[in-house]
């Protein structure tokens, strides 16, 4: 690996104060190139429809509009839940561990990447209930004094799901809002017309710049900073427990919590690529995030994904090393089972084309970023499918085995869950600003853009 | 489940001249009625409330009468179960001797069909409705005329049948009119020789050659024979003294999946083995064209039959030609089985009735003639069912008139002018023969639930009109017989109650003399080719069934097929012929082709392909409709179950069938254990291991601990368990294409595996219910404590916790749990609900659901038991399974209770848990399979 490029800034030449706010509060201002923004919150939007439909549908039949079955009982909906959460992993990384790590770099992105947990959370919070048999019951796995004198049953890792989950969702929505009231405030200074004075002015809870606000605000984002890391961890640990506790081959294992954790940064990271690579051609933001920034989360990329290729390695290795039948049936039907297509593909999107990112110049190509950072988002979708469904298929009873086939509603939830992520995250851009003015402006002003 | 017709029948005919007027009338009618519909429908009579009710309707707990159910004719003894005057469940009677306490899975659908909402409700003319006086009034005025010519012109057709009160009512009808016909139509198999049926003894035979037998499943006797067939199989004390089956066989049945040694060869094959087993017996070189396989079971056979004179017993199916039954029987003879392992009963059914004017093509000949002014057709669907060549639709307008009397308005009843619907053997008086002779009284439990009468009451009608109700002629044909009055109240009420009549079973008559040589056998007919065997369908039979949601969802045994029938090739033959499974073939014997659906299936004989008959019907109803072919097609007058002359068409078409089951390997997983007798008997087999260690300490089950045990040396693969369990649990049918998304709600499974070589597979069964296990994996991963462990050990389902996070089905090892992923249960109104069991709950879309171990009975065993102030006693509460299995293969118990039989039945030694190795402790446990190889083969 090439040292880091030390002497290359992190904001890009010929850039003032003044010119970092109006650059960036430009967008949600005067709405530029309309068009690219248009078509997306159009794609997004009608997808949240479809979406709507598929729900509706879903509430009026039950989950057997899916191609779930016994065997394999749980399909899509856990697939995609587990692919969104750890989507929504690399926005808290950014924003709370690099924090911490003192990554300077991380603040051109933090905002746009925590909105994008938020927003991912948000998806992948939606399948566990859309996936219940009773959805309107969804609030048994809550602990509530009830005069049944009846709680959860804490064993399940379902219910320490529940926990893991909204803890995140609301500590990510806080650590996002905190960090954004400054730049409200400024939004609110800049706006032309009262109505959007009086919005962002609301919005802003009174900030005026004071010392004491900023003492405050200060302390705040480092605790919740210090608050978020542990969740970043934590989260997606609990989710693999919803499998590493059950006894099924290719779930009993107990590599999962830091496989996915890792697996989640990577899926992550391959969403912000996906995301900044065109917003900041789009909105001629490549001088606050430059290609520098591109590269830095290749690393990231890179190292997670090798620690995602040790989670396979590791997997099959126990099948063969513990001589269990089951596990090594698993381990066999994955490779050239029904499935095994799904398996090979996992390994190419996730193991190959991380290991393109060793040439510098891939590495600096926002459009070849953007095609792999796709991949490793199907790749990563497709491996949390593997995991949920292919060892479901065939477990320990052969007279049991069956396959899993999607239905048209399973391909409805899924593509309106990414509507519902497009179109949230395209109103984000449109109304507030996509990149830390505060924190750029006191990195340009500090200087610590070169480090 | 598929929606009710909205209106009645004939209720969206426009009647014919509409006036202004009529119109009118009608919709202020409708208004009128539109008004009433709000209230609450009080019936029309005067009603009585209920002040003194009779004390056990008052507790609403069951009540059981005895009575029986028609099984081609013979009669099977049931108790049938009755919650609040509805008829909810059918068991077997424990005093009848084709019954002995046990059902088959066809008598357990027996009560849906009660409820069935396709079934006739009223009479119907020329296709129309019609109503009851209309008919009388056109009778008497036939009557008359028919009266006046003898009867001539008459001519009855009616399904052989045991039972004396409608035998007795034919006679007098044939009394009546001296020079009407009567004729006998049956689909399916007789069971008589000259006068004479053949009755094997199990219980005594050692060594048994099966040809094309399904004795086990497709016989009148066939519970009877079950029981003494497992009896031989079955473990005690760690010693079993096992028969040996060996069976040749073209197409696989449970039977021939319980032999020792199994030969899948075609009817043709079957002679040349059987010639080649004569020589050997005869000490002569075996012919040089046997496969090493045929050869080494041949040569093993006729040794352990030349061992085993006064023990061994030769069994060839009712299917089999005339000269290899005669060939099984010359054998019987020579092996001295008359009067040790074979008993010669004198015929009870009809099939020979000297009154009898002959069969379905002497009724076919007889309408060409034009000797037919009226036909009546009652209890029989000939048009259906008749064989291809007869043609038997052509002929019915031949007949001036006809009438056809059955449940439902089905093919034959749509060519006849008047359709008159026939009761459910629940609704009406009769009385039927078990195979032995042993009479039962069939007693009605409700009163029919629409304008119906039985066959007894219609016949008598027409001979004798306005005719006598059945419950008179039962009595009628029983006070004749009976002699003397006196006392005859006592004995009616006796037989009612005990469900048969002490001593009427036949004795046993010397057989035919066959202690000749062997008759040779004739080379099989000119076919070379792939012929065609035609079976009944192992669940809807001749079609009868078509329109029971349970049967047509009850997997098939070995196949495990749902809602279709298939052709079935073997592998071998599929492999050479390039099919796959789901292409489409058409078959062709000349009366339109059909297309079959191909299915391979291990143990198939690879020279004929199988198909079942009972599919493909146009008018069975809306369950039974447009599902598989029909195999009827293909049949032919004179050699019903065979066809050699099939042209066999692969079209470029797919169909894809629908099995409970798709993966028949056991993958070299130890599912079902496999044990040899001999070795057992040797006490060879390694000590059980040592429970496995746990973290956790063990819990104390201090009341009671429930067990069950199966047993998989007896369990003979019928599926009746699974039919029972959907009948006492309300367990919902989700149709064909739920089937096809593995959705099936069945509580318990019977797996079968296929092991070894695919010409000849060992066949393995294992009922498959919930293990109860005591480490339970369900109960530690659901969210809400919806699965939870109950102090005596059973892992409850409450429903109304579950909130359906299927996490449970995830993390069971056995995939026993079912889920309602969509609503699965009948439309609203559905008469089907009446047959709901009142004690489980009708689950709901979205919950979880699987065997409770029939919780419900056990709390009822307890609640006797605590109500006479004295212990359970062992055997005293009985899963459903457990009741109807005819095999006794499945005990369940208190593994408290010492002297538990399920206890002293898990101290075997061939005794297993399913994957034990996960330490979930199931409490349903297995005896291994035990197999009884010849020591020579």
């Amino acid at each position: 690996m090439s040292p880091l490029p030390k002497e290359e800034p992190l904001i890009g030449p010929g850039e003032s104060l003044e010119r970092i706010d109006a650059t960036i509060s430009r967008v949600p201002f005067f709405h530029p190139a309309p068009r690219f923004w248009w078509i997306n919150f159009a794609v997004g939007f009608v997808l949240v429809m479809l979406l709507m439909v598929g729900v509706s549908w879903l509430f009026i039949k039950g989950v057997g509009i899916w191609g779930i079955n016994i065997p394999v009982a749980w399909s899509w909906a856990i697939t995609n839940f587990v692919w969104w959460i750890g989507i929504g992993h690399a926005g808290t990384f950014i924003s709370a561990i690099l924090l911490l790590l003192h990554q300077n770099w991380r603040t051109s992105i933090n905002r746009m990447t925590e909105a994008m947990t938020l927003f991912a959370v948000a998806c992948a919070a939606m399948f566990p209930l859309l996936h219940l048999g009773r959805p309107q019951y969804f609030y048994w796995l809550i602990p509530y004094p009830d005069t049944m004198r009846l709680w959860p049953q804490w064993r399940s890792p379902l219910v320490w799901d529940v926990f893991a989950v909204s803890t995140y969702g609301l500590v990510s929505l806080i650590f996002w809002y905190i960090g954004l009231l400054p730049d409200l405030a400024a939004l609110r200074d800049r706006a032309a017309t009262l109505p959007k004075r009086r919005t962002y002015g609301i919005l802003a809870l009174g900030w005026r710049g004071d010392q004491r606000h900023w003492r405050h605000y200060e302390k705040v984002y480092l605790m919740l900073a210090g608050l978020a890391t542990p969740l970043v961890v934590s989260v997606h640990s609990v989710v693999s427990m919803d499998f590493a506790v059950g006894i099924l081959p290719g779930w009993h294992s107990t590599i999962f919590p830091p496989y996915f954790v890792a697996g989640a940064i990577f899926s992550g990271f391959a969403m912000v690529l996906t995301l900044v690579v065109p917003i900041r051609a789009v909105y001629g933001l490549k001088h606050y995030i430059t290609d520098r920034h591109l590269e830095l989360m290749c690393y990231v990329l890179m190292a997670t994904g090798w620690v995602v290729t040790y989670g396979y390695f590791s997997e099959y290795f126990t099948a063969w090393m513990s001589g269990d039948r089951f596990e090594r049936y698993m381990a066999m039907n994955r490779i050239a089972g029904p499935y095994g297509v799904y398996f090979w593909l996992v390994l190419f999107c996730n193991v190959v084309v991380p290991q393109t990112l060793w040439w510098r110049k891939l590495r600096r190509a926002g459009w070849y970023l953007f095609f792999a950072s796709l991949l490793v988002n199907l790749g990563m979708w497709l491996e949390r499918f593997v995991i949920v469904a292919v060892s479901l298929h065939r477990d320990f009873v052969p007279s049991a085995w069956g396959m899993y086939y999607p239905t048209r509603w399973d391909w409805a939830i899924l593509v309106g869950s990414l509507g519902l992520f497009l179109s949230l995250m395209f109103l984000f851009l449109r109304f507030l600003p996509a990149i830390s003015m505060t924190e750029m402006k006191r990195m340009f002003a500090t200087g610590e853009q070169t480090r | 489940m598929k929606r009710l017709p909205e209106f009645a029948p004939g209720a969206d005919t426009w009647p014919e001249e509409l006036s202004r007027r009529q119109f009118l009338e009608l919709a202020g009618g409708t208004l009128a009625l539109a008004g009433l519909a709000g209230c609450n429908r009080q019936p029309e009579k005067f009603i009585v409330p209920y002040v003194d009710p009779p004390p056990r309707e008052l507790t609403g707990g069951p009540v059981f009468y005895a009575t029986a159910m028609p099984w081609e004719g013979y009669g099977r003894g049931l108790l049938a179960r009755a919650n609040s005057g509805r008829p909810t469940k059918l068991e077997g009677n424990p005093s009848h001797p084709d019954s002995l306490g046990a059902t088959d899975a066809v008598t357990q659908a027996g009560v849906l069909s009660l409820y069935d909402p396709d079934r006739s409700q009223a009479p119907r003319r020329g296709g129309e409705p019609s109503n009851w006086e209309t008919f009388q009034d056109e009778w008497l005025a036939r009557h008359r005329e028919l009266d006046a010519r003898g009867g001539e012109g008459f001519a009855l057709l009616t399904e052989p049948t045991t039972s004396p009160a409608l035998l007795r009512a034919i006679g007098r009808l044939l009394q009546r009119f001296p020079r009407a016909k009567w004729y006998q139509h049956t689909a399916l198999f007789r069971y008589d020789q000259a006068g004479l049926q053949e009755d094997y003894d199990f219980a005594r035979a050692d060594v048994i050659l099966g040809i094309d037998a399904d004795f086990l499943l497709q016989h009148p006797a066939a519970l009877r024979y079950a029981r003494a067939f497992a009896g031989r199989r079955r473990l005690e004390k760690g010693r079993a003294d096992s028969n040996r089956l060996y069976m040749l066989e073209a197409t696989p049945t449970i039977s021939g999946s319980m032999a020792d040694h199994r030969l899948a060869v075609s009817p043709r094959r079957q002679r040349e083995l059987l010639a080649a087993l004569a020589a050997a017996l005869n000490h002569q070189p075996l012919p040089g064209d046997l496969s090493a396989e045929e050869s080494r079971v041949l040569r093993a056979l006729a040794a352990d039959l030349d061992a085993s004179r006064g023990r061994a017993l030769c069994i060839a199916g009712p299917q089999c030609d005339e000269d290899i039954r005669r060939w099984a029987q010359a054998l019987n003879g020579r092996l001295g089985a008359g009067g040790a392992t074979v008993h010669f009963l004198p015929a009870v059914r009809s099939d020979g009735d000297g009154r009898a004017a002959g069969g379905l093509a002497d009724l076919r000949a007889a309408l060409e003639r034009h000797e037919v002014d009226l036909l009546v057709v009652a209890g029989s669907n000939p048009v259906y069912t008749a064989p291809a060549d007869l043609e038997f639709a052509a002929a019915i307008p031949l007949a001036r008139r006809q009438i056809h009397v059955g449940p439902y308005v089905d093919e034959t009843a749509a060519l006849c002018e008047w359709h008159l619907p026939e009761s459910h053997f629940l609704e009406a008086w009769g009385d039927l023969r078990a195979f032995d002779g042993t009479v039962s009284i069939v007693q009605p439990l409700i009163a029919p639930l629409y304008q119906t009468r039985s066959a007894l009451e219609y016949l008598d009608f027409l001979a004798y009109p306005p005719g006598q109700s059945g419950y008179d002629l039962v009595r009628a044909t029983w006070q004749e017989k009976g002699g003397s009055a006196a006392g005859f109240e006592g004995k009616w009420e006796q037989w009612l109650q005990a469900g048969v009549m002490a001593g009427t079973a036949n004795p046993p008559r010397p057989g035919p003399a066959a202690r000749g040589p062997l008759p040779d056998l004739d080379a099989a007919g000119p076919e070379s080719g792939l012929s065609v065997v035609l079976r009944p369908d192992p669940t809807v039979s001749d079609g009868r069934w078509s329109n029971c949601p349970w049967l047509q969802e009850l997997p098939k045994p070995l196949s495990h097929l749902v809602w279709d029938n298939a052709a079935f090739v073997a592998p071998a033959l599929a492999a050479r012929e390039g099919w796959l499974d789901g292409d489409v073939l058409a078959l062709d014997a000349g009366h339109g082709a059909v297309e079959a659906s191909v299915r391979t299936l291990p143990g198939q004989a690879p020279d004929c392909i199988a198909v079942h008959l009972g599919y493909g019907r146009t008018a069975a109803g809306s369950v039974g409709n447009g599902h598989g072919f029909d195999a009827y097609r293909l049949r032919l007058r004179d050699r019903p179950w065979e066809n050699g002359a099939v042209r066999i068409q692969r079209l470029g078409k797919q169909y894809g069938l629908v099995s409970t089951q798709r993966h028949f390997e056991m993958e070299g997983r130890e599912i079902v254990k496999v044990e040899e007798v001999a070795r057992v008997n040797r006490g060879d087999l390694p000590p059980p291991a040592p429970p496995h260690d746990s973290l956790y300490p063990p819990v104390a089950y201090n009341a009671h601990k429930w067990g069950m045990l199966i047993d998989l040396a007896s369990c003979i693969g019928c599926q009746a368990c699974v039919a029972a369990c959907q009948a006492e649990n309300n367990i919902p049918v989700v149709g064909r294409d739920q089937c096809a998304r593995e959705r099936e709600m069945h509580w318990i499974r019977v797996d079968t595996y296929y092991e070894g070589d695919a010409a000849h597979p060992r066949i393995l069964h294992q009922p498959v219910p919930c293990q109860q296990c005591e480490n339970a994996p369900c109960e530690l991963v659901c969210p809400v404590a919806a699965t939870v462990h109950s102090s005596e050990g059973l892992n409850d389902m409450v429903y109304n916790r579950c909130v359906g996070t299927r996490f449970c089905s995830n993390n069971c090892p056995y995939k026993v749990r079912r889920f309602n992923f969509l609503n699965f249960q009948f439309a609203e109104g559905s008469p089907y609900y009446l047959q709901k069991n009142p004690e489980v709950t009708v689950r709901s879309r979205g919950v979880m659901e699987k065997c409770t171990y029939c919780v419900q009975r056990i709390d009822d065993g307890r609640i006797a038991a605590e109500r006479e102030n004295r212990p359970l006693r062992d055997g005293e509460i009985r899963t459903a399974c457990q009741q109807v299995c005819p095999a006794e293969a499945i005990v369940f118990g208190d593994l408290n209770d010492p002297a538990a039989r399920v206890r002293a039945r898990k101290a075997e030694p061939t005794h297993y848990g399913l994957l034990d190795d996960l330490n979930t402790r199931p409490r349903t446990t297995y005896l291994a399979r035990l197999l009884n190889p010849a020591p020579e083969a």
